[in-house]
């Protein structure tokens, strides 16, 4: 038993939204993946357990007219992979969401939870970042949206206020062309948490640069937006590496020590330069 | 479950996992590590795999859930459980359950599934005994004698065995063309 | 020989039917009426006094039935040195230790009742490192280490210090014979502790029942140790403990000793006889259940200029942790094979297995071969290098070959098998000579290594095992024996064995899969990779029984000389007549005249193996017969290094052994790939970290990572020589651990020859390996 709570699964939003600020010490329960094994390791003991899984509107999964992706809340990861959409528009944010853990844990963890864990390893977070992405939140006080890059707000810890539900993730419509790519450093090449993540985007019509990067910071962080116009993929690949280690402050852990994250992070952002500009300059 | 309704109260906190091997003695779904990373009690939850220990009894409710225990259908093993034996798949067997659910929801969604594929649908689970490499070449096996008609014959009899003289690496050949057909 | 029928064919487990389908039953699956379910309670000091435990609180939760501390027991346990309790009593000497287990109707309610428990300790002075451990200075784990009892004559603790054993080895003059070297190196390297991760964690059953006797189901290796070591710790008859064991989800040596099995038999006594079901969490399975030894080893080698070695020195210093378990055997047998598979005149190794307060060591798959194969087959890479020689040609030129003694003084004979031929195929396998293929990228570089392995088993010069053989009704055969087939196959070669020696088709030959130690015969240990070998002979012995019998029977049926009858095909008959035959069902319970007279009756035929030869090691010299056999083999590899991550990706791995004879080249093949998968593991991932406190920062698979399906090497030739072992069955000798061990050598090997890098501590992970690429890139200081 992971722990003596209650379990409410309501159907629309306006109920769960109740459930959750009424309770007291409750927790969203998505795909669970994060959530069940700190249930199961008594670091957290919520007495309520509100399942989001069947609200109304949180299962969508939406391309919109100009391409912007609207990805509700209890949308598993492998629903986004078998998405073709993202794949073809968003193919970061598919290597990204392919990266996360086993086949079998991406059939229930969700693209919201990655984000509302608010791990500084969690992969989606750089990949989301790069694309301009914002987390859709309901909450006793009426519904907000919350720029990815405003959400975290430390380790475990995001900007959502008390009481309020992130209920989707909203990409924008990409750039024409756009490019993106994402890198993760790991200790195998079987599951893990990232050591390093990198995700990058590109605009070929502007020259536009953005990158991003996990695990070696408090939180995942985004970079200024680079200008590329001009330079060639080496220089861009210097410059951002050099942009990348300026705003990381890693530290050791039991998957690696604070020099090796400095050591690989220059070199994920390097590959992931080359991949998205090519050989020469842009 | 594995086709029949079951009918029953639980706790909220329990697991899917607890409520299998506790209330229903389906006792061939392992746990291996209780925090998903091992795979061992794979099963598939609404046709698919999902680990067993990181859902909640309560939220299979109104789902549907197959277990190893109804893999095989009127005392007749599956081609994939053929083909896991005369593979040389199987060693202590405790990761053996949850290797083929993962590898039942595979082949499920994709019939006819590249290397890649294949790797990546059994990647979590973890096996300490056979290295994999017998594993992965069961899969690839079934997927054949399921795709090719009256392939079945192969795997049913002994004689499929010359796995164990190969020199190399399993290297099936693959049927071109697939691959694409995902998503 | 004749040709064999069923022995060296594919044939599939028996046991594979009830894995596939989930019936397979598991010491958790089994669920005995009434049974409790237990929980403990771990240490988070690594070295504390037990000041006092509350246990009000625990009492008091509903369905707690029982709750035990080490001050309820004062029971010493130990497989040759009796330094453990139950649960610790006083003190507790490593971060995850059992300090206390409550029995309940639920596990909810045990572990409930163990949050509950209060533990005051008092935090006593540590130590870490077995170098440290080794200083006179250094705290001691164990003030009474004097005391204790141990097996004398073979193990030698040093009172008044962390040192639970000491084995030397001393063959000629080896300071003299470096003196007069015209090439010295010496190198120290060092192994991580690492954990054996069996898919099944520990788990125990104990029934205790009236008038003093107990029944017992477990996930262990050794059914057999498992009861003479209960009956030694409790002082009861052995008849009064039974000891079954189902099937086993994995061991490598981690459940061949006394593991959960007191503990569940104090707490089912203490609620007055209900069975207790204990079994640990992947947590407590890597914190308190052993694991494998660390190492620090120093090698001095010494050769002549044209490349003979004349001398090898060796100082292996292990870390035993808080408890000597298997760790002082493991000390003993990695010294009389600690200067791996080489000719040497002069020898001198200084084994030393230190307790430190860690979680404890024990046996593992190649019993510290891997560990101190780590040092010499790196250390022989280097002489070769300083020699200016070919490391394969360097082997070669000093491998045992016919002539030459071992390093105890065992001649070596061709019966030995041969460990050219195996370095010689595996280097071919992998194109040894030609350069390494291109690198797939600019940042890639590519290399190759060799390494060569062996082992042979480690066990008392006593070791002795028995195996039954029944006919049934219909004239199949059962095979009852209490060897257990955890995995690695050995069930299935048995069947072959009696299948072949009987001449029976296989499939009707079967073999009782739980053993019981009120039914199945006496074996001392799955162990060793002597399952195989020994079993097997026991086998073939108990199958000459049955048809000795079965011709006795059928001789008085018949009317002719027993001696003329031959059996096969499911029938005795007369050589010259084998119209004339009587079916084995037909004679299986006796046979029976048309008139209705009988003569002979059930047919049970017993065999015997005991380990012949073998002799205990001088105390000062290590001079002696340890080996029953040894099985040689080698390694090569070729990989491909990301010089800006520091990955390795192992290309392609050839494994040579000489296996005497395969006798089931699918399940042999099933060893040789999961055994180098395993090895792999070790090579680049696995090892346990602690903090400086001594807590376990990876005691989980979120942290602590092994080998998934997505990181074998691309490519894996397994290569079997059948030499045949003068004595084992149709020639075989055991491969079970063999192919696990020296993987980290080769890949090491060729690391080297990749990066121009030498490494000498394991994992070589990711990180470790860029780490030395950095240092070796960065400008000298004196350079401008």
């Amino acid at each position: 038993m992971l722990g003596r709570f209650d379990y409410e699964r309501p159907t629309n939003l306006a109920e769960a939204v109740r459930l959750f600020a009424e309770t007291p010490s409750a927790a969203i329960l998505a795909g669970g993946t994060d959530l069940l094994v700190e249930l199961r390791s008594g670091r957290h003991a919520p007495r309520l357990l509100v399942d989001v899984k069947r609200v109304d509107g949180l299962r969508r999964l939406d391309v919109g007219p100009r391409g912007d992706l609207t990805i509700g809340a209890a949308v598993s990861l492998n629903e986004l992979l078998e998405h073709a959409a993202t794949r073809w528009s968003f193919p970061g944010l598919a290597q990204a969401a392919a990266s996360i853990a086993t086949y079998q844990l991406r059939n229930r963890a969700t693209v919201t939870g990655n984000l509302c864990n608010a791990s500084p390893a969690a992969d989606l977070a750089p990949a989301l970042l790069v694309l301009g992405a914002a987390v859709g939140v309901a909450g006793p006080r009426g519904a907000r949206v919350i720029p990815v890059a405003e959400f975290f707000a430390g380790v475990k810890r995001t900007t959502l206020r008390r009481g309020e539900i992130a209920t989707e993730v909203r990409i924008p419509a990409p750039e024409p062309e756009l490019r993106s790519a994402f890198l993760k450093q790991q200790r195998l090449r079987g599951h893990d948490l990232a050591v390093a993540n990198v995700a990058g985007a590109l605009a070929p019509s502007t020259g536009t640069l953005r990158l991003a990067f996990g695990s070696c910071a408090p939180t995942p962080i985004l970079l200024a937006p680079i200008e590329t116009k001009g330079m060639s993929a080496v220089a861009v690949g210097a410059a951002a590496a050099a942009a990348t280690l300026a705003a990381a402050s890693p530290i050791s852990d039991v998957r690696a020590s604070a020099e090796y994250r400095r050591a690989v992070l220059p070199v994920l952002v390097r590959r992931v330069v080359a991949e998205l500009l090519g050989g020469g300059a842009t | 479950m594995n086709g029949r309704l079951e009918t029953a109260t639980v706790p909220a906190g329990m697991t899917l996992l607890e409520f299998l091997r506790g209330r229903l003695c389906l006792v061939g779904t392992k746990e291996g590590c209780g925090i998903g990373e091992c795979g061992a009690c794979t099963v598939l939850l609404d046709g698919k795999p999902v680990t067993a220990c990181l859902v909640l009894a309560v939220e299979a409710d109104g789902g549907a859930v197959d277990t190893i225990e109804g893999e095989a259908r009127d005392g007749e093993l599956s081609a994939l459980q053929k083909a896991f034996i005369e593979a040389g798949a199987i060693q202590c067997g405790f990761c053996t359950p949850g290797m083929i659910m993962s590898a039942r929801g595979l082949l499920r969604r994709i019939p006819n599934p590249t290397d890649d594929e294949i790797v990546e649908a059994m990647a979590g689970n973890l096996c300490r005994c056979t290295g994999y490499e017998a594993i992965l070449e069961a899969v690839r096996v079934a997927a054949q004698a399921k795709a090719v008609p009256h392939a079945g014959q192969m795997v049913a009899g002994q004689s499929a065995g010359g796995s164990g003289s190969q020199g190399g690496r399993l290297s099936s050949p693959r049927v071109p063309g697939e691959g694409g057909g995902r998503g | 020989m004749a040709e064999l029928r069923v022995v060296g064919q594919p044939v599939p487990r028996e046991d594979a039917v009830d894995k596939v389908t989930g019936a397979a039953r598991y010491t958790t699956d089994l669920a005995l009426p009434g049974t409790l379910r237990a929980a403990i309670l771990t240490s988070p000091h690594a070295s504390a006094r037990i000041v006092r435990i509350d246990t009000s609180a625990a009492l008091a939760v509903p369905g707690v039935r029982a709750v035990l501390t080490g001050a309820d027991l004062d029971i010493r346990l130990g497989l040759y040195l009796r330094d453990k309790r139950i649960l610790a009593r006083d003190v507790v000497r490593y971060q995850g230790e059992a300090v206390a287990a409550v029995a309940a109707d639920t596990l909810d309610a045990a572990r409930e009742a163990c949050h509950l428990l209060r533990v005051e300790y008092q935090e006593l002075p540590a130590v870490f490192d077995p170098r440290d451990a080794r200083k006179p200075e250094a705290p001691l784990v164990h003030p009474d280490l004097a005391t204790y009892d141990h097996m004398r004559g073979v193990f030698f603790p040093k009172a008044g210090t962390n040192i639970a054993h000491h084995q030397k080895v001393r063959k000629g003059d080896s300071a003299a014979a470096l003196a007069a070297s015209d090439v010295c190196l010496e190198v120290s390297f060092d192994n991580p502790p690492v954990q054996h991760v069996p898919m099944e964690t520990h788990a125990a059953i104990a029934h205790a029942l009236p008038g003093g006797r107990v029944e017992v189901w477990t996930s262990s290796q050794s059914p057999y140790t498992v009861r003479h070591l209960l009956a030694l710790a409790f002082g009861m008859p052995h008849a009064a403990i039974r000891v079954h064991v189902p099937h086993v989800g994995g061991g490598f040596g981690g459940k061949a000793g006394l593991g959960l099995e007191p503990l569940a038999y104090v707490l089912s006594r203490a609620c007055g006889g209900r069975p207790v079901e204990i079994a640990m969490t992947r947590e407590e399975e890597f914190n308190t259940t052993p694991s494998r030894q660390g190492l620090y080893s120093t090698i001095r080698l010494g050769a002549t200029r044209d490349g003979r070695l004349t001398a090898l020195e060796a100082e292996y210093v292990w870390d035993a942790g808080a408890y000597a378990d298997y760790g002082v055997n493991v000390g003993r047998a990695a010294a009389y094979s600690g200067a791996g598979p080489y000719a040497l005149d002069h020898c001198s190794i200084d084994s030393y297995v230190v307790y430190t307060n860690k979680v404890y060591g024990t046996a593992y798959r190649g019993f510290g071969h891997l560990e101190v194969l780590w040092g010499v087959e790196r250390a022989m890479d280097r002489m070769a290098r300083a020699l200016g020689l070919d490391p394969v040609e360097f082997r070669r030129r000093n491998l045992l070959r016919e002539g030459a003694t071992t390093i105890t003084g065992e001649p070596f004979t061709n019966g030995h098998g041969k460990p050219i031929e195996c370095l010689e195929a595996a280097a071919e396998a992998i194109g040894w000579g030609r350069r390494p293929s291109a690198p797939s990228a600019p940042h890639k570089v590519r290399g190759k290594g060799v390494a060569m392995l062996h082992k042979a088993p480690a066990m008392p010069t006593y070791t002795s095992c028995a195996a039954i053989v029944k006919l049934d009704e219909d004239g199949a055969a059962d095979v009852l024996v209490s060897g257990v087939d955890y995995g690695q196959g050995t069930y299935t070669v048995l069947r072959q064995v009696a299948a072949e020696e009987l001449g029976l088709p296989i499939d009707k030959v079967h073999i009782t899969w739980e053993c019981d130690t009120a039914m199945t015969p006496y074996d001392w240990q799955t162990v060793a990779s002597r399952f195989a070998y020994m079993g097997g002979n026991a086998v073939i012995e108990a199958c000459a029984d049955c048809l000795c019998q079965l011709r006795a029977v059928a001789a008085g049926a018949l009317g002719v000389p027993a001696d003329g009858l031959v059996c096969r095909d499911g029938k005795v008959f007369p050589r010259q007549d084998p119209a004339r035959g009587i079916a084995y069902k037909d004679l299986a319970l006796g046979y029976t005249f048309p008139n209705g007279n009988s003569i002979g009756g059930p047919v049970i035929g017993h065999g015997r193996y005991i380990a012949t030869g073998l002799t205990n090691l001088d105390p000062e010299t290590g001079q002696g017969r340890p080996a029953q056999f040894w099985t040689y083999g080698a390694h090569a590899v070729e990989i491909e290094v990301d010089t800006e991550t520091g990955e390795i990706e192992v290309l392609r791995i050839a494994t040579a052994l000489d296996a005497g004879k395969v006798l089931n080249p699918l399940l042999c093949r099933g060893q040789v790939v999961g055994g180098i998968v395993q090895g792999l593991g070790s090579a680049v991932l696995e090892g346990f970290r602690f903090d400086d406190k001594g807590r376990l920062l990876n005691p989980n698979f979120v942290d602590y990572k092994i080998p998934t399906a997505k990181d074998l090497p691309r490519e894996i030739v397994p290569i079997l020589l059948e030499n045949p072992q003068p004595g084992g069955p149709y020639g075989a000798r055991g491969v079970a651990e063999h192919p696990m061990i020296s993987v980290p050598s080769a890949i090491g090997n060729a690391l080297r020859d990749a990066l121009g890098i030498e490494f000498e501590s394991l994992p070589l992970s990711s990180e470790r390996v860029l780490e030395k690429i950095l240092v070796a890139r960065a400008p000298r200081p004196d350079t401008p």
